[in-house]
């Protein structure tokens, strides 16, 4: 059954969409904004330890897809979520399925750096706090301290941990915000644009970051630069009006894309 | 009837400049074929300005002032005698004339006042006839030359910028000068009271006990002298704010942040109007409902519990005032609740924070400065409210935070010595405008503050 599925989805991919050691499995995904399908029938595999980016033109579906993995979209009124998404094969759809812990494992970066208005501390120690990660105070410094050197933001900040969050730069923010989320040790971490917001020397401090994270984490990026996905990913996929057009190598979509609307899009025709 | 007709005909004619002055531009541009430097109609409202606003700021210097100039003048038909006499008081005179003048007529007049009154009569008619030929002439001459004025390379569009923008200005002008007029009658009124009174005896005396001068001079029973300290009218109005507040302050921010983060779209667009209802009940509505729905009902159960319940309380009053103030509090709430980005819950919901804790610990933080501010603007409400105290919490000026207890507050006080007979000299009466004047440097200052918070809180974000 589910076979015949994932057969049905290939005929519209190309390009391998399944991974060996796969830790997020989409399958048959549909998602819908009220009557406006949003993502038609997408079938991926993410697998563990691996940075694969999401391309494609403007509004065709990579935010809305992103969001369905940590169920962000339950927070939309009108979104309707179809089909079946597992991690390490626990469909996140159901019904005993709490989201509290789930969004725990899943972290997630969005496009803007959004700090809480309250200190920097206090913005990496929120989600050690709320789930109780820490068993007192000198192991909740332990955390806050590890993770914001994962983040590579420790040495700006070490001397400034009370001050606010919100008056770092643009880019000490955004990665304010990524230290925030590995503090509660996740095993994925989506990212939606995390780049878009920043000069090019906040965003190559965060691309190597990113580098880096993959070696402990699943990341999945968004991202409208061909050249940062090439950068940072291994593997790529090409989203096209809420279809997944093309999945493959990076490099390989990048040289030789399959499909000629990928074509299209790499070489600049479709914006 | 005839300030109507002069003013009707001098629109008339202001708009008879509107379309003269539209065609000539269109015949400019007719015969010379070539373009006008503005749209015909701003020529047309340009002539129209031109002759209408002159005319009418000296219909109003006309009307306004044409009182005191008689005032002044009719000085010399009041006989000697009268004016000699130990008792004359010229505003008393002045009215006499001026009921004589409208027709109002108490007993028989002396003939001097008739006299007067048709002398007056006489000079109205002709200062109406002044009026009419000097406004008329006015705008008729200034529209004119504003039509000569039209001509390929007038500027007209420039001009009536002008012209609407002095209007904005004068009449932002004129509000500003009101408030400030208001403010230092209350503080020339309030100098002269304490020229009566010290004003460390009114700042922290603990007893108010105004009397009129008469009463004591008649020894009528109240020994010693008026005593004017305002602390228990201070005391009683904070008092009752503080009930207002417990009430409005849960209630108005609770439903506030149902409203603006469970509520779905359905549910806020019908309740929000609906507590914004509630702001819109007269006052004096509330009054009554806390005068006889609320008091007796508090009467009757505080009996139940032994409790003795004045029949005019301090929480009756307070109950009613707090529901008045919950939607001040939660319409303010609710907006700088929704003004919290949208990026900061996303943020706490990636986290795996649940709906609750990311209200709590993100949401009404981000959001605590504005609802400060909006708990100031309601306690400055609360403080100014008369009609609800004045109904409902009695009169008698009693020092106590027992909220069963009858108390006064600054603004009833204020209104039970300013409403009926009146010796205005008196230092009683003068303690209104004192009460007035310290209420207002309250006001003023708790708005101040709210302002300043909201200020401070909009640079948090962008
Ligand atoms: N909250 C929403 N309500 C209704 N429709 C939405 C909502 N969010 C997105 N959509 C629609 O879903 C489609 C996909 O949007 P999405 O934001 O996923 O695109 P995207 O690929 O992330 O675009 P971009 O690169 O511009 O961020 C669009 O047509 C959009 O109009
Ligand atoms: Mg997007």
């Amino acid at each position: 059954m589910n076979n015949i599925n994932d057969l049905k989805s290939l005929e519209l991919t190309v390009g391998d969409v399944f991974s060996k050691n796969a830790r997020l499995k989409a399958r048959n995904v549909n998602v819908f904004y009220g009557n406006n399908k949003a993502i038609d029938n997408v079938t991926i595999d993410i697998g563990s330890k691996e940075v694969i980016s999401f391309i494609g033109p403007s509004g065709c579906g990579k935010s809305t897809f992103l969001r369905c993995f940590n169920r962000m979209n339950d927070t939309i009124d009108s979104c309707v979520v179809q089909g079946e998404i597992t991690i390490d094969d626990e469909n996140i759809y159901d019904k005993k399925i709490d989201v509290v812990p789930l969004r725990a494992r899943i972290g997630m970066v969005f496009q803007k750096p959004n700090p809480f208005p309250k200190s920097i501390y206090d913005n990496v120690a929120y989600g050690p706090r709320i789930h109780g990660l820490s068993e007192n105070k000198e192991h909740l410094d332990v955390i806050v301290e590890e993770s914001l050197k994962r983040a590579g933001l420790w040495q700006e900040v070490s001397d400034r941990l009370q001050s606010p969050g919100t008056g770092l730069s643009g880019g000490q923010q955004q990665r304010l915000c990524i230290a925030r989320a590995i503090a509660v040790s996740p095993e994925v971490i989506l990212m939606d644009e995390p780049c878009s917001a920043l000069d090019p020397i906040a965003t190559a401090k965060i691309e190597d970051l990113i580098h880096e994270l993959g070696n402990d984490y699943s990341i999945v990026i968004v991202t409208h630069s061909m050249q940062q996905a090439a950068r940072v990913s291994k593997r790529t996929a090409y989203f096209h009006l809420g279809k997944l057009i093309e999945v493959g190598k990076t490099k390989e979509i990048f040289t030789r894309p399959q499909h000629h609307q990928t074509e299209a899009y790499i070489s600049g025709k479709i914006g | 009837m005839f300030n109507f007709y002069l003013l009707s005909s001098v629109l008339l004619i202001s708009l008879i400049f509107f379309f003269l002055g539209n065609n000539r531009a269109k015949n400019l541009v007719k015969l010379n074929q070539k373009n006008l430097h503005s749209l015909t109609h701003y020529y047309g409202v340009y002539s129209l300005l031109v002759s209408l606003l002159p005319a009418l700021g000296i219909f109003f210097i006309f009307t306004i002032c044409d009182d005191l100039i008689f005032a002044e003048l009719i000085k010399k038909y009041i006989p000697k005698e009268v004016v000699a006499s130990k008792d004359y008081n010229f505003t008393i005179v002045l009215a006499q004339i001026n009921n004589s003048v409208e027709g109002l007529i108490f007993g028989t007049p002396p003939k001097w006042v008739t006299n007067a009154a048709e002398i007056w009569i006489s000079w109205i008619h002709k200062s109406q006839i002044i009026t009419v030929i000097i406004c008329i002439s006015t705008a008729l001459i200034s529209g004119f030359l504003g039509y000569k004025k039209i001509s390929g390379n007038f500027r007209s569009r420039n001009a009536v910028e002008k012209i609407v923008m002095s209007i904005l200005a004068v009449s932002s002008v004129i509000a500003i000068l009101t408030t400030i007029a208001i403010i230092f009658s209350v503080v020339f009124e309030s100098i002269r009271f304490f020229a009566l009174i010290p004003y460390d005896e009114f700042l922290f005396g603990t007893v108010w006990n105004p009397q009129f001068e008469g009463a004591e001079r008649a020894g009528s029973g109240q020994e010693g002298l008026s005593q004017y300290g305002a602390i228990p009218l201070f005391a009683g109005t904070f008092l009752i704010s503080i009930i207002a507040l417990c009430v409005s302050v849960p209630v108005g921010l609770f439903s506030a942040i149902y409203l603006s983060e469970y509520a779905t779209s359905k549910e806020r667009v019908f309740f929000k109007p609906l507590l914004e209802i509630l702001a819109g009940i007269p006052t004096v509505v509330y009054g009554f409902f806390a005068a006889l729905t609320v008091a007796p009902f508090l009467r009757s159960s505080g009996s139940i519990f032994g409790l003795d319940v004045a029949s005019e309380s301090a929480l009756a009053a307070g109950l009613v005032m707090g529901i008045m103030i919950i939607p001040f509090i939660s319409s303010l709430s609710d907006d700088v609740i929704n003004a919290v980005p949208q990026s900061l819950r996303d943020a706490g919901y990636g986290l795996g924070s649940t709906k609750n804790e990311t209200v709590i610990k993100i949401v009404l933080p981000a959001a605590l400065p504005g609802i400060v501010a909006s708990i100031i603007l309601a306690v400055s409400r609360a403080v100014g409210e008369t009609m609800i105290v004045v109904m409902a919490a009695g009169l008698a000026a009693n020092l106590t935070a027992n909220p069963l207890e009858a108390v006064t507050t600054v603004t009833s006080q204020i209104v039970t010595i300013l409403v009926g007979d009146q010796e205005f000299e008196s230092a009683k009466t003068l303690s209104a405008f004192a009460l007035a004047l310290t209420l207002i440097v309250i006001t003023l200052a708790m708005n101040f503050y709210a302002l300043h918070v909201v200020k401070k809180y909009r640079e948090q974000y962008e």
